[in-house]
């Protein structure tokens, strides 16, 4: 508990070094100048000052929501369903949303704002559809959660398997959604972010108004019932609160994956399991390791650019290796915690 | 002072049923012991008190209210539940454990207040765990993991507390150590405590009353010292058992029998 203020700091810290590292650094070299420039008196005659402002300042707020929702979702499910591998896409959220976005795009030659619309409905469905298949393997009597992991595992099979049967079979769509439909922080974006930012903001507002009961709940659902806590009305608001959070990030800038997995594995054993302290952290993280995947996706592999999800995806994926063998390959850790 | 009274309750797994028209008072400010063998329905008692289980018939009353009826929050400033297995998440503090307790007293956005706290280092303090509000939940031992799920439901400040087995899994020292707060609890404290147990020898040296369950129904309940006897126990838990005065304590010995060793 001493230790919760420092993390935060420092959290915030890393987000601020990461915010002024993904602005300054462009083309191999670092423009600390002309990004001091920009934010103070900018100059929009200046090229250096416009990519800075109109490119990467855009890109970066992207990347700061999509990365700080994902992550809060990913604390909240992970905590909330008891099991270690719970996050916005391995519950089929992002994969609903998806293709929600690709369908809605061919079949209704949806706008943009639409777009996010759907992919928000179909972040709903995917959940829905993910805990509807778990009920009917039975999710009775299932304290860890893995039938909910295990069906939110086959519904995101599921989605992604619709989404790119769609793209294979328009030329078009395919060209305008491929980098999309696998993460992509991109400038372009930025009128989406303008759209829904505020419901990623109000489901933050809820989620911090609920810590304390999410976080009894996590003691058994009995416990949190003696305690006082209505069990079902904090599941049905805080689910909510996460889906629409996840999905209107996903209407932004596609599904980012593995952060909402991996950053609750890091924060966790800094700020312990109270959602009090591990919700902003989580978000700070979140946003962090996204701005510095988007600065790497930018600029590690010139004069390519690569796409920001597919990196995240590298990262994790090695991440994910760790999270395994620690909770699942191994029994000593539990007992020397 | 309020006290929980059950009346003509029900209570079915499907189409088992657990419960057979169960009527029983439970004394304000004494330890209650619900004894029986495994499956009799002490645990099921506790859970269709609390209300997590759906009720056939019958009523669960606080004082005169029917309990069901009271809302969760104001439940919970009057009544406190130990479940039979408690599970921390990692990482999870002692202090942080003890803080949630007082849930129903916090506003939306507010939190403990100073008597809160000090409530909460009361409750650290009597279980003996003082100054340990730092450390891990899950790096305790079994013993002081035990006693820390104590802590809290103390924390909860409420008059009557349900314990499901809180001494299961521990041994004997341990076990007389849980109890004697237990009894402490009533004591010094006036607390309602309704505890389920295994063991009759528990039962007579830490409670007042004992409540004697076998096969949903109701067998015997009383003070211990008018309840407790070879008869009684032995139709609860079918064994032939002695029943011995001991320096005013009454001691179980169930005797071996050929029937017991054959068909075990």
């Amino acid at each position: 508990m001493r230790k919760a203020v420092p993390v935060f700091l420092a959290a915030m810290l890393i987000l601020l070094c990461g915010f002024v590292a993904n602005l300054s650094f462009g083309a191999g070299v670092w423009q600390f100048d002309a990004f001091f420039r920009a934010i103070t008196q900018f100059d929009p005659t200046s090229y250096e000052q416009s990519v800075i402002v109109y490119q990467r300042m855009p890109r970066a707020m992207i990347a700061i929501y999509a990365g700080a929702m994902t992550a809060v979702s990913g604390m909240v499910l992970q905590g909330l369903i008891a099991n270690p591998l719970a996050a916005p896409s391995t519950l089929g959220i992002n994969a609903g949303a998806a293709f929600f976005v690709v369908a809605g795009a061919l079949f209704f030659n949806l706008g943009l704002f639409a777009q996010g619309a759907a992919a928000l409905a179909g972040g709903v469905c995917g959940f829905l559809t993910c805990f509807l298949v778990a009920r009917l393997a039975g999710r009775v009597n299932d304290p860890r959660g893995l039938s909910l992991i295990l069906s939110g595992a086959l519904t995101s099979m599921f989605f992604a398997g619709l989404t790119s049967a769609l793209l294979l079979a328009d030329p078009g769509l395919r060209t305008q959604f491929l980098g999309w439909v696998s993460g992509n922080i991109n400038h372009v974006y930025f009128e989406r972010l303008g759209a829904f930012w505020w419901l990623g903001i109000l489901c933050l507002t809820v989620l911090l108004a609920i810590v304390r009961p999410m976080t009894l709940i996590q003691l058994g659902p009995e416990k949190a019932t003696s305690a006082g806590v209505n069990v079902r009305l904090i599941y049905v608001v805080a689910l909510t609160a996460t889906v629409i959070a996840t999905a209107s990030a996903v209407a932004v800038c596609g599904p980012i994956g593995f952060v909402g997995l991996v950053v609750p594995h890091m924060v966790r054993p800094l700020t312990g399991n109270h959602f009090a302290r591990a919700l902003p952290v989580s978000a700070l993280f979140g946003a962090s390791i996204c701005l510095i995947a988007d600065l790497i996706a930018r600029e590690a592999f010139q004069p390519y650019v690569l796409h920001t999800g597919p990196l995240l995806d590298l990262l994790g994926g090695l991440l994910f290796v760790v999270i395994v063998k620690r909770f699942y390959l191994s029994n000593s850790v539990r007992a020397s915690t | 002072m309020s006290f929980i009274e059950v009346k003509n309750l029900q209570v079915s797994y499907g189409q088992t049923p657990v419960l057979k028209d169960l009527s029983v008072a439970f004394a304000p400010g004494k330890v209650t012991a619900l004894i029986g063998p495994n499956g009799c329905g002490k645990s099921t008692l506790l859970k269709a008190i609390m209300g997590f289980l759906p009720v056939s018939s019958g009523q669960v009353l606080l004082g005169n209210r029917e309990m069901e009826k009271i809302k969760r929050r104001e439940l919970a400033r009057q009544v406190a539940y130990l479940p039979q297995e408690s599970h921390c998440p990692d990482y999870m503090t002692l202090g942080e454990l003890i803080e949630l307790a007082g849930y129903s007293r916090y506003s939306l956005v507010g939190g403990p207040s100073a008597k809160d706290r000090r409530l909460f280092g009361e409750a650290l303090e009597i279980v003996g765990l003082k100054g340990m509000a730092s450390r891990q939940v899950n790096a305790l031992s079994g013993g002081q993991r035990q006693r820390a799920w104590i802590a809290m439901v103390l924390a909860q400040d409420t008059d009557i507390i349900l314990m499901d087995e809180p001494v299961n899994h521990l041994d004997v020292k341990y076990q007389y150590a849980v109890l004697e707060l237990v009894r402490s609890l009533s004591e010094e404290h006036g607390k309602t405590v309704i505890l389920v147990l295994h063991d009759v020898n528990l039962t007579t040296a830490f409670a007042d009353n004992v409540v004697m369950l076998n096969d949903g129904t109701l067998l015997a309940s009383g003070p211990v010292s008018d309840v407790v006897n070879a008869s009684n126990v032995g139709r609860t838990f079918d064994v032939e058992a002695d029943i011995f005065d001991h320096a005013g304590r009454l001691v179980c010995l169930p005797r071996r029998s050929e029937r017991t060793a054959v068909t075990a």
